[in-house]
């Protein structure tokens, strides 16, 4: 019996995840990833708190964070999570970028495509990779969040219950903040012969795009709601938000990972193996 | 009379303007191997890419076991080797052919026995959990066409199964092939037209994007003459043709290459020409290589009548 498209997606999906738990490139990556969290957790997010703690009640603090920018840092009420909020929200979307850049390009080069398309739809295929890696930065996600609380509770064991509140809503913010970037990555990978190049393009539609989009607004206002396409567009805003009010902008990833996989699913069904 | 297998009507493509594949028409019936021939650049490759739904073609329908190319109900039935196709770096073989099983449907266990099966009917059992990168060339086509043999289905495409193996390597391909074609049909893409001579009942020819068919059994049988193909050990053609024509029944001699001589007879005057050449070739104290009913494949497919 051919298994259904759910089957073969989870599949698939299972596959990819695999290959980032169970091959060298995969567990190169996750070294380096636990590194880089490691210097975050104990320099800046452990530092900072300490700092903020100090600050976060006295008038003078309070005016020095507005004038810098992370006013919003104030706003959490566990600190820790504060920086790792605003560490994450540049640095996971990077890492997408980067890890998620070859979903299909260089096996679609290898001809590797070719035998699994002989098995499965490539609807499958599409969404298959899209759900692992997906799946795989919820996983990071989740690792890094737990670390970071297990760092607050080290200080202070009562704050437990909040940070997984505060926790909790982070990783919801964080999964849905990536899912456009990877849908991004995903209708680039199908398109170019490369991770470089697909890489290369990203950057081109950040900082490009945005670029002309501003230059044409200028002209036409009614463009800049352009802008709302561009993955990412609503990062700088979601910084200034905490805990749960992170979700109010959920719906312009949601928006945009529509449209993006929707492309992407496009492209695939045309593009020649 | 089998079901078609593969209906294609009206097939066209091209790439930038060229065209690869014009208005193709043909059907495939299950059974023996279907040989697959034309010169580089003919569309042979870009005619199974269409039929595994790797592209699309321009214009015309095409369907294997009533299904357009790339359908989910295909899943299991057909599979192919792509030419050049290579297995994921990242993966073991082992963990491939495992994968690709399940996604055709099966269950852990009978995954796990198909991929040692597939593995054992290509002789590579030993190299279950070796990287593609660890195989040899040999190695890896065959590795690739285990992972066609998954599932057993019923229609197996290869392009260029034995494209730069060894003997020994294209040996082992065709045992297999030979041994499978009696649940499986094959349709073989390849150069090697000894090879296909060996394998297959029927050719497709395909040059400049335009295909026709030949069976190979039935066409000399219908003709007034007969041919017969004498590969000789190095001689003098001249002397090998003069001596030859003189053998009543012979109406013409050629020499394609060297040592090698396709010889036209009337089967009605001399039934057993074979013995009447081997005699001359005793008489006149020469060396032969091979006598063989018939032209050889290539030359009925690219120089018959030229």
């Amino acid at each position: 019996m051919i298994p259904s498209f759910l089957k073969h997606t989870s599949l698939i999906c299972q596959f990819e995840l695999k290959r980032f738990f169970a091959t060298r490139k995969g567990l190169l990556y996750m070294i380096t990833f636990a590194f880089i969290w490691y210097l975050i957790l104990f320099y800046p997010i452990r530092f900072s708190s300490d700092f903020l703690g100090q600050q976060q009640n006295t008038p003078e603090g309070n005016s020095f964070f507005q004038f810098i920018g992370f006013g919003s840092l104030l706003n959490w009420r566990i600190p820790e999570l504060g920086v790792y909020w605003h560490f994450s929200l540049v640095i996971f979307p990077l890492l997408t970028v980067v890890t998620s850049a070859d979903q299909t390009c260089s096996d679609r080069n290898r001809g590797t495509l070719r035998f699994v398309c002989l098995r499965v739809s490539r609807g499958s295929l599409f969404f298959g990779r899209f759900s692992g890696i997906m799946l795989t930065q919820a996983i990071l996600i989740l690792a890094s969040l737990l670390s970071t609380v297990a760092l607050i509770a080290f200080r202070d064991t009562t704050l437990l219950p909040v940070a997984f509140n505060s926790a909790s809503a982070i990783f919801l913010s964080l999964v849905i903040a990536l899912l456009p970037f990877t849908a991004m990555m995903a209708a680039l990978s199908a398109t170019v012969q490369s991770a470089r190049q697909a890489t290369s393009w990203a950057i081109l539609i950040w900082t490009f795009l945005a670029w002309i989009i501003s230059i044409f607004s200028a002209y036409l206002p009614a463009l800049n709601s352009l802008k709302l396409l561009i993955p990412g567009y609503q990062i700088s805003n979601l910084s200034q938000l905490a805990e749960w009010q992170t979700l109010q902008l959920a719906y312009i990833p949601l928006l945009q990972t529509i449209i993006l996989l929707s492309i992407g699913r496009w492209i695939i069904h045309r593009q020649s193996l | 009379m089998n079901a078609p297998i593969i209906k294609c009507h009206n097939l066209s493509h091209s790439y930038s303007g060229k065209t690869a594949l014009s208005n193709i028409s043909f059907t495939c019936e299950s059974g023996e191997p279907i040989g697959l021939v034309g010169p580089n650049g003919a569309g042979k490759s870009t005619l199974l890419n269409i039929l595994c739904g790797f592209m699309r073609s321009a214009s015309g329908d095409v369907t294997l076991f009533g299904h357009k190319p790339g359908a989910s109900a295909l899943s299991g039935r057909v599979s192919a080797l792509p030419q050049d196709a290579q297995l994921d770096p990242a993966f073991s073989i082992g963990e491939q052919l495992y994968f690709y099983a399940r996604l055709q449907g099966l269950s852990t266990q009978q995954a796990k026995h198909e991929t040692s099966r597939v593995l054992e009917a290509v002789a590579l059992k030993d190299v279950l959990k070796e990287k593609p990168s660890a195989l040899s060339h040999g190695m890896a086509k065959r590795a690739a066409i285990a992972q066609a043999l998954i599932g057993k289905p019923k229609l197996i495409l290869l392009d260029e199964p034995t494209a730069g193996l060894d003997p020994v390597n294209m040996r082992k391909i065709r045992t297999i092939i030979t041994e499978l074609s009696l649940v499986t049909t094959f349709i073989i893409s390849s150069h090697d037209l000894a090879e296909l001579g060996r394998l297959c009942q029927q050719i497709l020819l395909l040059d400049k994007g335009i295909m026709s068919t030949m069976q190979l059994n039935a066409s000399e049988n219908n003709k007034p003459t007969r041919f017969l193909t004498l590969q000789m050990e190095p001689c003098s053609a001249p002397d090998v043709q003069a001596k030859f024509n003189s053998i009543a029944g012979i109406s013409r001699v050629s020499n394609p290459q060297k040592n090698e001589f396709i010889i036209e007879y009337n089967p009605e005057i001399q039934p057993s020409m074979d013995l009447n050449i081997i005699t001359c070739i005793n008489d006149n104290n020469w060396q032969y290589r091979q006598l063989s009913q018939g032209k050889t494949l290539e030359e009925k497919l690219f120089f018959d009548g030229k």
